[in-house]
């Protein structure tokens, strides 16, 4: 109950919106997850209680772009800061969602939450206030590549909620960038809606500083012919969870997602993904990889449901898994729920070290062990990162990942 | 397109051994206290550590809340509405098998169990369970040549003591979960087998059991020894008769292999299923776990399960003993409205473990086929391997299948691999076959049987035939 007081109390809480006061009274019935669901069973209980100890803070700092402007024509957009837009050019418009559609799918999403699986969202919904509620509503073709940006402030708990409407037909680059700072938690929920014939490429990439958290949750509806693309990257937080739910609300839609999360000291990073087809011959590519080193704990959690309906579902899922110490460890499970019969479904899940012949190899050729392991780890995280939708001249990812590692 | 009315009127088969035997038994009355345990432990002329160990696991089941974790659903068993002892009436002791109730004999030769003299050619030694007490047990003697202790539980408990106070419930403790603790508490019978250092057992056991009672529940204990350097291969039959209520089966089966020893244990399971309304058929909710001590030991399950209403089953392997091996193959079938909840655990403890999983679910009707499994590396686990592979088929557009893997590794030093795939019975291959001639039935029941062959092959030689054909009857008038 403690978090609830906590966001009663608040002073800045005095003219709740709407949609606050919905996910309050829904939080009131459950005020934290059971520890006891598959959702929540390993999540690091201790770490959690100091995600919620933060208090709560709508302030934002200045924030700093972690790369240089590129000289490309990119749209940014930095949640908490610049919330308020209207961009309209010659072939597409960029525009805030009215408060009465983005009330009413929110509504409606609220509807659908299960308090367990969407206790993230509840929570960042009842925080997130409307400076923080960035909501945009996207059409038109040739749109400049999109970069979204949500950090947190040191010493509080800061909410900050994304809602984007591809409109039909549209086609666009989005890349999302979370920053944890030192000593603080950052509450972050997205909801895309991707309306018929329209594609995203969607980078998340999330890291953060000493001690910092993240709550980091992902609803995506897709409607008919959609494409939704997503490469995430998520390290160097203390306590992070991403949930990813992912809707083909009738089928006939693609979806492909590469995932990694890198773990060190004693961090504990999960991802947790469901997939719901709810139509015909959908298709899914899902990759997510993993790597646990020190005594930090890596988690990856993923289902696919395929009801009566999804005939000639398509869909794949592959958990790989490198674990380079003593101490860490490593829990994976990707899981199936079938029930229409003419589907095509497999995944696959693998747990090892780096690969010993491979080693050796690299070795009997000149290179130290040393570099034949950044080797190594640069194939397997190029595979991730190349994915992801931001060039390498503007932000060097594979760089800043090998150097932290 | 395959014509699925033409598939699903393909011939009903009855169950065939859901007939009942009208013998004359004892029963005890229902319910589940105290006074039924000592009165349980009495009647089998216990020694006090067993009565104890009973009443312990009575009083921690009474703790524990029935698990729902696998989302089965099933109503409320009512405990107390359960008869926990139900034997056959007959003489005190039995010297041949020429005293036992003729009845009796006639009901397992019905079921195809090689009893009587004639039948002992085929070179099976049976342990006959009916309802809850041991019936006979068969080339006693020849076993007993080699060493090997092959009998029922409660006579273990008579002759050799020390050896069950050793070890029953050292690999499955009574608190383990809610069906093994009730199991601890009222089991009534069962199967021992202790094979001594260095023998390989000249025969394949075999212990088949036989519910006949519609209101007794059956719990057996089956615990087998295999001393250094030995070997055994254990076979497990299950049918019971049609009612339309159902029967609880909690048994609990422990496994112990000891250095260089190794255990095979294969189990057909074809408890009556209930109709095709889903009315009646067995819970078969069921513990097995084998416990690989010694090094370069080597425990493997192999299990064909069709029946039940119901089924709980995790058969699992803890691996301790360095260089020790764990195998599970299961194929698992499930038709009109039957629930198979059913995977293994395997726990690699020691180092240079190796395990394998073959996992076959067949869905077929209504019915829900769920994989569930856990592969964990502890932390001095170091060289271990791992493989699991689980393979679904849907028959028809209601059924469901699930995988639930869980994967869990804290040593680096060790490489798990998991695939699971689900997919139907190829049309492309279904026409390739027919243009050869080849009745649409039959080239059904080709597929399945290649698609369960991975399986099949690790069976010994009667299952497997025995297997195929089952899988084959059980599959007529569901494919679609």
């Amino acid at each position: 109950m403690e978090i609830i007081e906590k966001i009663k109390t608040n002073k800045l809480f005095d003219n709740q919106t709407e949609i606050q006061k919905i996910c309050l009274h829904k939080l009131q019935s459950s005020p934290l997850p059971n520890p006891k669901s598959e959702l929540w069973r390993l999540s690091n209980k201790s770490k959690f209680s100091k995600f919620l100890n933060y208090s709560v803070n709508q302030k934002n700092p200045k924030f700093d772009i972690p790369y240089p402007e590129s000289s490309q024509n990119t749209i940014r957009f930095i949640i908490g800061e610049n919330c308020q837009t209207k961009l309209i050019k010659e072939n597409y418009s960029i525009q805030q969602l009215s408060e009465d559609e983005l009330n009413k799918y929110i509504k409606e999403q609220i509807a659908c939450f299960d308090q367990n699986e969407n206790w993230s969202d509840l929570l960042n919904l009842s925080l997130s206030s409307t400076k923080n509620f960035l909501a945009l509503k996207i059409n038109g073709s040739k749109i400049p590549p999109i970069e979204i940006f949500s950090h947190g402030s040191s010493n509080s708990l800061n909410a900050k909620t994304l809602v984007i409407f591809l409109e039909k037909n549209c086609d666009i680059e989005l890349l999302q960038v979370n920053l944890g700072k030192e000593n603080s938690s950052l509450s972050q929920s997205t909801f895309f809606l991707l309306e018929e014939n329209s594609s995203i490429n969607h980078g998340v990439v999330s890291y953060g500083e000493n001690r910092s958290n993240l709550l980091n949750s992902l609803n995506v509806i897709q409607q008919q012919n959609s494409e939704y693309n997503l490469g995430s990257l998520h390290f160097k937080f203390n306590y992070a969870r991403f949930e990813i739910s992912i809707k083909q609300s009738s089928g006939n839609a693609k979806t492909n997602i590469k995932g990694m999360q890198i773990t060190k000291k004693d961090e504990q990073i999960s991802t947790y993904t469901k997939i719901n087809f709810n139509g015909p011959n959908g298709f899914l590519d899902q990759i997510n990889k993993s790597l646990a080193d020190d005594e930090s704990h890596a988690i990856f959690e993923g289902s696919i449901i395929v009801p009566k309906i999804a005939q000639k579902t398509d869909a794949s899922q592959l958990s790989r898994n490198l674990l380079l110490s003593n101490h860490a460890q490593i829990d994976t499970k990707p899981q199936l729920e079938i029930i229409a019969d003419d589907v095509k479904c497999k995944h696959g899940a693998t747990i090892s070290q780096l690969n010993e012949e491979e080693l050796f190899y690299m070795r009997t050729r000149g290179i130290t062990l040393l570099e034949a392991s950044k080797l190594q780890l640069s194939s397997y995280f190029q595979e991730i990162i190349s994915f992801i939708p931001v060039s390498k001249d503007r932000w060097d990812l594979l760089e800043k990942l090998l150097n932290e590692n | 397109m395959v014509n699925e009315n033409l598939v699903k009127d393909v011939v009903k088969e009855p169950y065939k051994y859901g007939f009942v035997t009208d013998i004359e038994t004892e029963k005890i009355a229902k319910g589940l206290n105290e006074d039924i345990i000592r009165l349980i432990s009495q009647k089998k002329e216990e020694p006090k550590y067993l009565l104890d160990f009973r009443l312990k696991a009575f009083k921690k089941w009474q703790k524990m809340d029935e698990p729902d974790w696998a989302g089965l659903g099933y109503k409320q068993i009512d405990y107390q509405d359960i008869i926990y002892y139900s034997a056959p009436k007959q003489k005190e002791k039995i010297s041949s098998l020429d005293e036992v109730d003729p009845k009796l004999l006639e009901t397992f030769d019905k079921l195809g169990i090689p009893l009587t003299e004639q039948k002992k050619l085929t070179n099976v030694a049976v342990d006959a369970v009916f309802d809850s007490v041991s019936i006979a047990t068969t080339f006693r003697e020849e076993l007993a040549e080699h060493g090997v202790i092959f009998c029922s539980i409660s006579e273990a408990v008579k002759n050799h003591s020390e050896l069950i106070e050793k070890y029953l419930g050292t690999v499955v403790p009574a608190s383990d979960n809610y069906f093994a603790a009730l199991n601890s508490a009222v089991f009534s019978d069962g199967s021992f087998v202790y094979i001594p250092k260095g023998v390989t057992c000249p025969m394949d056991l075999s212990s088949y059991f036989r519910i006949n009672s519609g209101d007794s529940g059956q719990f057996e204990r089956t615990l087998i020894i295999a001393e250094e350097s030995s070997s055994v291969s254990y076979l497990e039959g299950c049918t019971a008769p049609m009612f339309d209520t159902n029967t609880l089966h909690a048994a609990v089966v422990e496994l112990i292999a000891l250095d260089d020893a190794s255990i095979k244990y294969s189990t057909v399971q074809n408890w009556y299923a209930g109709d095709e309304e889903g009315v009646g058929g067995i819970f078969n909710f069921v513990t097995k776990r084998g416990k690989c001590l010694g090094k370069r030991s080597k425990i493997s399950w192999s299990q064909v399960e069709t029946g039940s209403s119901i089924t709980w089953k995790y058969p699992s392997c803890l691996l301790l003993g360095e260089e020790s091996v764990g195998e599970f193959y299961s194929v698992a079938l499930t038709n009109n409205l039957q629930q198979a909840d059913t995977g293994t655990k395997m726990i690699h403890i020691g180092p240079k473990t190796k395990s394998t999983i073959v996992s076959k679910g067949i869905s077929a009707g209504n019915s829900i086929n769920s994989y569930r499994g856990l592969v964990k590396m502890g932390t001095k686990a170091a060289g271990s391997r791992n493989y699991s592979q689980c393979d679904s088929m849907l028959i028809g557009d209601q059924a469901s299948a699930n995988t639930f893997p869980y994967i869990n590794s804290q040593q680096p030093n060790s490489e798990i691999e998991h695939e699971a795939s689900t997919c139907r019975i190829s049309e492309d291959q279904l026409f390739y076959l027919q243009s050869r001639g080849i009745e649409f039935e039959e080239a059904v029941s080709m597929m399945v049987s290649g698609f369960c062959r991975d399986v099949f092959n690790q069976l010994p030689m009667e299952f497997a035939a025995e297997a195929d054909k089952l899988l084959a009857l059980k599959l007529e008038g569901s494919v679609g």
